[in-house]
């Protein structure tokens, strides 16, 4: 009975492609939608099947009118693929502005290709995607692919607004499920948006929404997860490469994957357990033990990716890692684990979602979540977190990668959200303490010890391993208020212990001071000034944040060229409000000799729109009082 | 001619090295080498090449034939945590056609460490090896190795087998570590002739013998009759003579990025191998490409280049209603140009070969840069020009420094007049006659003429292109300053600019000159010549500003280029290892009328001045002039080549400084 049914296939297709000419006109988008916008998503449905817990099938359609170059990327016409996630059609046609069609595109001119991306060595993912080159714009392209995958744990996240610069004509989510898998949703940033759940039972749930008009993107926006709307999916029973699970809260899951995913492979050679024994020698208190594991662990391993099948999620053997010294996050947490097993610290796999900006695992929707690994070793009531990838963080650093947010820590007896250590804005400090000197020819020459601590650490411990050229280069960009600027010494010291970075350096520099007719004019704060710029945006419309605070302060000591005197000195200067702090004193001391200080608070905050051009003006009159200038008049 | 000169230059400072050559063997891994803490040359280096030694060999297979088979052995010191990367090893190998079809074997892999005074070697496994199926027409070998620590040595071999022996692939000596000693070895049998390029700063030692070498060559032959069938199996005996030729270097010290760089790899050390001509017993000779011309003419007579430029049916219809009535050259260059530019896209592929063929790129309506250029080419023959396309090698391809057919990745399009080539690139939207994209703008090109005969043409411009600005603004009591401006940009200035604008909207473009510019705040923008490009594009707008002048006392300070000014000398390093590349050359000129406010004297002005580089490189003028309360300046900043050699650089950056010094002088206004 296969021929009826090909025929009945080919009689709906030219039934579809024949309702679609003439459908998608480009003189049809409404002028609100091509407002800011390089594309127009004529239509975006996916319909999700979920057959069984082991069985998913995925159709999109995506009907996208680029209207010029930018819009290209909106398009995306790509699938990936590997041993579990089948692809059983992509197709693609392209549509002119008046509808008619100009090319067909069909899976085998559709790029094919390895998936591996920069940090990771090898995967077995692939992706098939569209390499189109557009003849003229506006076009239009209506794209539609079908997968089918045995892995329930991840179903896709649904955002209606899938970027900026992009507007919405219509956008379609439709889903199928048996009832007795626990199917669970939970939607995120609805509200000002036209979306309506058209349906919602016991095996079916659908939302439409219509006309959303193309967003710009801002600066400090927080993360487009965090503004669109979207909904996230899940199961209460689901399967992963090879594996099934069940969940309704945190410590169910939390006990699957300790005996599903984690158990089994901590499993380490006396030899090594001995060598680990003897490391740890008669310290008796944990942390101090740990301390001296992680030491080890740093040591001996380094960071590399291979995520093959179900070793997406399971972590390679620590026996492996002992003997090729090397893993991934997942690997080199649990190969940790198991030398702190040895020694008698008890520790946990922590799964997190590892980033600059902090996202959270989200505690009221259990499911498979994060794309991170680290370690959380208890310490009274409190966590120590380990980054187990890292050969040069100190003990329990988190810098900014996996600080302040809801992290799950998977213990044997169930899984528990907690929140990662918050690096206080007082305690993000540069200190900078300095001298320098004028001559009478404007010359520079000075030497700054800078102390960082807290989150800014992470930034300045990297320093230590630049090259000779990227150092001066690094420097140079640093200060590049001063012109000419020759670096001489420079030492670090990297005090891991109280995890503190102190940077001294040496700098010289011709015709800082600009001397015209008998006077010479120079900035006083010549090592610190607030040089990011705060951008103007017309008509802001998101809110805005500052993820991490700090906190700045400069001690400057200025010898000021003989046969000179002070002309004009610029006055002490002080600003307080919500953003922060800033102070500036000059102290005129003997003998042609004045001290500057200064001090930068920033805090951290979430605010609305409006307060942005507070905000803007704020970091202007610091960026503008830093700028400050002393005139000398020869005497 | 520069430009070449220069290049001679480089040649002439060789550095030999007294090499003896040095017995290296994997597996000998000292204990000198593993307690060595820092590279006793380079204390910076993460990680350092011991040794490297390669072989390539050309030899019989009784299945296949000649062959190329290529090991090599590398030795490499990890000093720090930062060179761990060298831990991951990657051979790309060619699996596109079954009978060019490449094989990768690693061997030998090993990683040594110290351990309480012993060599601790750990080898290897399978679950260290990966193959990467790229693409349909390359795949990758990789291996990770293991117990890698700082300190480590490591050892791999790896060994690729090709069917087709014009792919022997290029040595590099040199590379982002140092190199302590670098060995390559060829093998080639008398019936073949290799063309072998040098390049980089540094040379290796070549030493060359001669060695008998016989192959067997089985055969059978059938004889069917009456009768049983018999087989009578053959060996013969050939021999011949096969050289060898060694190349080695040593103490090659750490590629180093610069900015300002055309590609450094045009720079890096290495050498390269191209099969020039195959001579069997008893055969003609074949040759592929010993000189430029026999390059070009190679080329030329491949299908899916010369053979395309013939074609002309599918356009001739187009072209008749284009250009009827039009006599002129030049307009007949632009109008096929502009029908090319708009009828055909790009679909960002390089090569000089056709892919799909004119024919068919011309019907989707778009194409790679030969069916593009070709096309072009072909068009401009059959309008009645002398058209022929010329080979370019782009930036990101390096320099075409010697003769094969893999020197070019390019072709563009020159119509000849008595005035001189002009060349033409349809690819690029905002490119016109003579300005090319900045990818073809490398050093020479080799035109080719229809009876194979070819020349070789400069790309890099001569002309200068100007970025002019014309600005009146004044200056009120407070410091405010209102005013209006004029930037005009012509040449490859032009087609940047219009590049840049077209990437963005307007208002996100203002709101990007705005911030970029001190935060002004612009009005009354426009532009003029967008879309035609042929005439210089400029933008007009009106601005105010309240951050572009000090008020410090009763004293106004201004900057008098405002935010024109150039800030920062972009070449602030100490050394410079390799040439500048601008680019293009270039001319920026600024006029400026400055209004100063009611009540205020000046107390200072800035003195004019003005400086010029040796040998008519750039110049610099700076001039102002007050009456009463109305400044009038000009200042001019003008290179006149593209490319400075490092001897140059000391100057160069002498120029930026003083330029910069001068440029951020400030006029005084005092309160009356």
């Amino acid at each position: 009975m296969k021929i009826p049914c090909y025929a009945l296939l080919f009689f709906l297709f030219t039934l579809v492609s024949s309702a679609q000419k003439g459908t998608y006109l480009i003189s049809t988008i409404k002028d609100s939608l091509k407002e800011n916008a390089n594309s127009v998503v004529r239509l975006d449905q996916m319909d999700i099947v979920i057959a069984s817990q082991r069985s998913m099938n995925i159709k999109t359609q995506r009907v996208v009118s680029v209207l010029n170059e930018k819009g290209l990327n909106d398009i995306d016409a790509y699938q990936h693929y590997d041993k579990t996630t089948a692809i059983k059609n992509i197709e693609a046609v392209v549509y002119d502005a008046f509808g008619n069609e100009i090319k067909k595109i069909k899976r085998k001119d559709f790029r094919d290709q390895s998936a591996v991306s920069g940090s990771t060595l090898f995967s077995d993912s692939r992706v098939v995607y569209l390499d189109y080159t557009p003849i003229s714009y506006p076009f239009t392209i209506v794209y539609t692919s079908e997968t089918e995958t045995s892995n329930t744990a991840f179903i896709p996240q649904w955002y209606f607004l899938g970027g900026y610069y992009l507007s919405i004509e219509k956008c379609v989510l439709n889903v199928a499920f048996p009832n007795d898998l626990g199917f669970k949703k939970k939607e995120f940033q609805f509200s000002g948006y036209n979306i309506k759940k058209t349906v919602d039972t016991d095996t079916r749930l659908s939302y439409e929404a219509v006309n959303i008009s193309a967003q710009k993107a801002e600066d400090l926006s927080p993360s487009s997860r965090d503004l669109f709307p979207r909904i996230m999916m899940g199961l209460e029973r689901f399967h992963l490469e090879g594996v099934d699970g069940a969940a309704t809260n945190w410590t169910d899951f939390g006990k699957w994957y300790s005996d599903k995913i984690l158990a089994g492979t901590t499993d380490l050679p006396e030899s090594t357990k001995l060598k680990i024994k003897e490391v740890v020698g008669n310290e008796k208190d944990p942390v101090k033990k740990a301390k001296l594991v992680y030491d080890f662990v740093q040591k001996k391993s380094r960071y590399v990716s291979i995520q093959v099948g179900i070793g997406g999620w399971k972590p390679m053997l620590a026996s492996d890692v002992d003997r090729l010294g090397y893993g991934d996050c997942k690997a080199l947490s649990n190969y940790t684990k198991a030398l702190l097993q040895v020694v008698d610290v008890p520790s946990y796999n922590t799964v997190l979602y590892g980033d600059r900006y902090k996202f959270d695992i989200q505690s009221d929707f259990v499911s498979m979540q994060g794309n991170h690994m680290i370690l959380a070793i208890p310490t009274g009531n409190n966590y120590t977190f380990l980054e187990c990838t890292s050969q040069d963080d100190p003990f329990g650093y988190q810098g900014t990668f996996t600080d302040d947010r809801d992290v799950l820590v998977v213990k044997p007896e169930g899984g528990e959200i907690i929140r990662t250590k918050i690096y206080e804005d007082r305690g993000n400090i540069q200190r900078d303490k300095a001298v320098y000197t004028i001559d009478e020819n404007g010359h520079f020459s000075g030497s700054i010890s800078i102390l960082s601590e807290g989150s800014v650490y992470s930034k300045k411990m990297q320093l230590e391993h630049l090259q000779p050229t990227e150092k001066e280069a690094h420097y140079k960009e640093y200060w590049d208020n001063i012109n000419n600027l020759k670096l001489g010494k420079v030492t670090f010291t990297n005090d891991k212990e109280n995890i503190r970075f102190t940077e001294d350096i040496n700098v010289t520099a011709a015709n800082y001071g600009a001397i015209s007719a008998n006077k010479m004019i120079f900035v006083i704060d010549a090592f610190n000034q607030y040089t990011g710029s705060v951008k103007r945006i017309r008509n802001r419309k998101n809110p805005f944040q500052i993820q991490r605070g700090y906190l700045d302060t400069d001690e400057i000591e200025i010898n000021l060229p003989t046969g000179f005197s002070i002309e004009f000195l610029p006055s002490n200067f002080e600003l307080k409000n919500k953003f922060g702090e800033y102070k500036t004193e000059i102290i005129k001391s003997e003998n042609n000799k004045l001290i500057y200080k200064r001090s930068m608070f920033l805090n951290k905050g979430k605010y609305s729109n409006k307060e942005y051009d507070e905000y803007r003006l704020f970091m202007e009159q610091v960026s503008r009082n830093d700028n400050a200038k002393i005139i000398l008049t020869k005497n | 001619m520069k430009s070449i000169k220069f290049f001679r230059i480089l040649f002439l400072f060789f550095i030999f090295f007294k090499t003896t050559a040095q017995e290296f063997k994997l597996g000998k891994v000292s204990v000198a080498e593993l307690e060595q803490k820092v590279h006793p040359k380079d204390s910076s280096a993460a990680a350092a090449i011991l040794y490297k030694k390669g072989k390539a060999r050309v030899e019989y297979d009784t299945n296949d034939g000649f062959i190329l088979v290529t090991q090599v052995d590398t030795r490499i010191k990890i000093y720090k945590k930062g060179g761990y990367d060298w831990a991951n090893q990657g051979v790309v190998y060619y699996v596109g056609s079954n009978d060019s079809r490449e094989k990768v074997d690693f061997s030998d892999v090993n990683t040594y460490n110290l351990v309480n005074g012993k060599i601790e070697k750990t080898k290897l496994k399978s679950d260290g090896v990966f193959n990467e199926e790229v693409n349909k027409y390359r795949s990758r070998k990789k291996i990770t190795m293991p117990n890698v620590k700082e300190g480590s040595v490591l050892e791999f071999s790896y060994t690729v087998r090709s069917p087709n022996i014009g792919m022997m692939r290029e040595w590099a000596f040199q590379t982002g570590i140092p190199v302590n000693y670098s060995e390559y070895a060829t093998y080639i049998p008398e019936y073949f002739t290799f063309n072998v390029r040098q390049k980089g700063y540094i040379f290796p030692k070549v030493t060359s013998e001669r060695n008998n070498k016989s192959i067997m060559i089985n055969s059978k032959e059938r004889s069917e009759g009456i009768g049983p069938t018999t087989t009578t199996f053959y060996t013969d005996k050939v021999d011949y003579m096969e050289t060898e030729t060694t190349y080695i270097a040593q103490d090659l010290p750490a590629m180093k990025e610069e900015s300002y760089v055309n590609n450094i790899d045009n720079y890096t050390s290495s050498l390269e191998q191209e099969l020039s001509m195959v001579k069997y017993p008893n055969s003609p000779m074949e040759t592929f490409s010993t000189d430029w011309n026999s390059v070009a003419k190679t080329i030329y007579e491949y299908s899916d280049f010369g053979p395309e430029l013939n074609k002309t049916g599918y356009f001739e219809n187009d072209l008749k209603v284009l250009l009827a009535g039009v006599t002129k050259p030049e307009e007949k260059i632009l109008i096929i140009f502009n029908h090319v530019k708009s009828n055909v896209k790009w679909n960002k592929y390089y090569g000089y070969s056709c892919e799909k063929g004119v024919r068919k790129a011309y019907q989707e309506k778009s194409g790679n840069v030969a069916e593009i250029n070709l096309m072009l080419t072909a068009m401009l023959r059959y309008a009645g020009l002398t058209a022929n396309p010329v080979l370019v090698s782009t930036r990101s391809n390096g320099i075409a420094l010697f003769p094969n057919r893999t020197a070019f990745n390019y072709v563009i399009g020159a119509v000849e007049t008595p005035e001189g080539n002009i060349l033409l690139d349809a690819t690029d939207n905002f490119s016109v006659p003579n300005v090319l994209p900045t990818r073809a703008l490398n050093w020479y090109g080799r035109l080719i003429r229809k009876d194979g005969s070819s020349d070789e043409v400069a790309l890099m411009p001569k002309k200068p292109s100007s970025d002019i600005v014309f600005m009146n603004y004044s200056v009120d009591a407070d410091g405010k300053i209102t005013g209006k401006a004029k930037r005009q940009c012509s040449d490859y200035n032009a087609m940047i600019f219009r590049g840049n604008i077209s990437e963005q909207k307007e208002e996100a473009y203002l709101e990007k000159l705005e911030n970029d510019n001190n935060k002004i705040e612009i009005s009354e923008y426009s532009r003029a010549n967008e879309k035609e490009l042929l005439l210089p594009v400029s933008e007009t707008y009106s601005f105010t500003g309240s951050n572009l002048c000090e008020k410090i006392g009763d004293k106004i300070y201004v900057s008098p280029m405002l935010f024109f000014a150039d800030e920062k000398n972009p070449f602030n390093q100490e050394t410079r290892e390799y040439p500048v590349d601008f680019g293009f050359p270039f001319l920026d000129k600024y006029n400026i009328t400055i209004k100063i406010p009611d009540g205020f004297e000046i107390e200072t002005l800035p003195v004019p001045a003005a400086m010029n580089m040796e040998g008519d490189l750039g110049a610099f003028k700076f001039n102002i002039a007050a009456s009463e309360n109305t400044l009038q300046m000009s200042v001019s900043h003008q290179i006149n080549e593209a490319i400075f050699s490092t001897e140059q650089y000391e100057m160069l950056k002498e120029y930026y400084k003083t330029m910069i010094a001068k440029e951020s002088e400030k006029i005084v206004l005092k309160k009356i």
